[in-house]
């Protein structure tokens, strides 16, 4: 798969033709500051170039700033979140993630609610929260589970 | 002016952040608002719009459902849900075939999706369809002693694009939202920064050297307190300070507080109903309280 081909197949990921890799992205980005492994103008780059997406996708905070800043209107941060969809579709949902879907087929919600948390809302005169079984089926019916 | 919304607390808030929850009620009541509530809803779908579009965009459409079967606007408490949702329901406005498809899904849990009503984040609700002058009227303990500095975070203001509210490079609306309540809200550096929640999952220390950053700069600007619109930033600075200070081995004791717990202080109501037990750093209540 050519992944500057699949991101050009949606509205966002055309945008990927502005880019002239000046870096600006890179220079506001909180997660380049501190983490050397994480360069958004390096990910478009190398998708550009190579056609590769690699791990390091997943160290976007998603925040943002580097989209705003972008002196091409790329849309950086979506073309990033564009990556990781192709990422899970080519090789699955990521260790770290794995947990929170399970959480989300087992409840509804990304933690798991229980009689705690319920206990606190009650003490606060708050609703309790009711687990739900419609967020599993359309993780079923759309095919977005662990395989 | 809207008076009435339909009400969506997410995933964060009742795991650990049900304080934000107790007190917007407290200030929805004394504004005249009515929130109605929606027990059933569960997640918004934020963690799908990063790994499979179609579950994405189900997610929220049953969310919006939801409060197009009450014909109410759905006000959203966390930048998460507020960027997932507003832009979920975007797209599927604009798209009628994704919205077709998006329906065919939610058959399966009896439930449709029209595109009847906008997504709204308490921040903007106060800002925007309240606006300070009316909330001004309600401010019967002025924090004139309190110091503040204001964390907006992301998806409250970008995709900007999009989201069109404020000015994400120099947003002022969480800014006079404190100064309404008497306080004075502190510039500080780098004060449009993420809080880093994003990326805790696939790599904590980051994630937390982030967080360490912003409460460094936090503390440089002589900030009482800090003050958040999204419970997961606010997990961020408050719950996770400690594993933040052991990231950049300062130390900080910042009490981080829920806007409408500041707000609700401001007008009077007694502390102890504004759920601070589940404040991690805790406040001097003598900053908010005169006479205690």
């Amino acid at each position: 798969m050519d992944v500057k081909e699949e991101l050009k197949s949606e509205i966002d990921g055309k945008t990927i033709n502005y880019c002239f890799s000046c870096g600006m992205c890179t220079g506001g980005c909180p997660s380049a500051r501190l983490n050397e492994k994480y360069n958004p103008r390096r990910i478009l780059h190398r998708a550009v170039i190579e056609g590769k997406i690699e791990d390091d996708i997943w160290l976007c905070t998603n925040c943002y700033t580097c989209q705003e800043r972008c002196p091409t209107k790329t849309k950086v941060a979506d073309i990033i979140s564009l990556m990781r969809r192709i990422y899970v579709k080519e090789k699955g949902i990521p260790e770290f993630i794995k947990p929170l879907v399970a959480n989300l087929e087992a409840c509804g919600f990304t933690a798991t609610i229980g009689e705690l948390e319920n206990k606190r809302r009650e003490r606060m005169g708050l609703p309790p929260v009711k687990m739900n079984d419609e967020i599993r089926k359309i993780i079923e019916k759309t095919g977005g589970g662990v395989k | 002016m809207k008076n009435k919304y339909a009400y969506f607390i997410g995933c964060t808030i009742p795991f650990r952040a049900s304080n934000y929850d107790l007190a917007t009620k407290k200030v929805a009541e004394k504004l005249g608002i009515e929130l109605v509530d929606l027990p059933d809803a569960g997640c918004c779908g934020l963690y799908f719009e990063l790994m499979n579009e179609m579950t994405y965009l189900s997610m929220a459409a049953r969310v919006l459902s939801m409060a197009e079967e009450k014909k109410l606007d759905l006000l959203v408490l966390c930048n998460g849900c507020n960027g997932s949702l507003y832009r979920a329901n975007k797209k599927l406005k604009e798209n009628p075939e994704l919205k077709d498809g998006v329906n065919k899904v939610l058959a399966e849990v009896g439930r449709e999706y029209k595109g009847t009503i906008e997504v709204k984040h308490l921040i903007r609700v106060l800002y925007e369809d309240v606006g300070i002058e009316r909330i001004k009227k309600k401010i019967t303990n002025p924090l004139t002693n309190v110091k503040a500095a204001a964390h907006y975070g992301c998806h409250l203001l970008k995709p900007s694009e999009e989201i069109r509210f404020d000015d994400p490079r120099n947003p002022v609306s969480l800014d006079r939202l404190i100064e309404v309540t008497g306080a004075k809200s502190v510039d500080y550096y780098d004060k449009s920064q993420c809080c880093g929640g994003y990326v805790l999952a696939a790599d904590a220390k980051t994630a937390y050297r982030m967080t360490g950053e912003k409460l460094t700069h936090v503390k440089a600007a002589g900030s009482d307190i800090m003050i958040t619109g999204c419970p997961f930033c606010n997990v961020m600075y408050d719950a996770n300070q400690k594993a933040a200070e052991t990231e950049t081995g300062q130390t900080y004791k910042i009490p981080v507080l829920h806007y409408p717990q500041l707000l609700a202080l401001a007008m009077g109501v007694d502390p102890k109903e504004l759920g601070f037990e589940q404040n991690r750093v805790r406040p001097d209540m003598k900053l908010f309280v005169k006479g205690l």
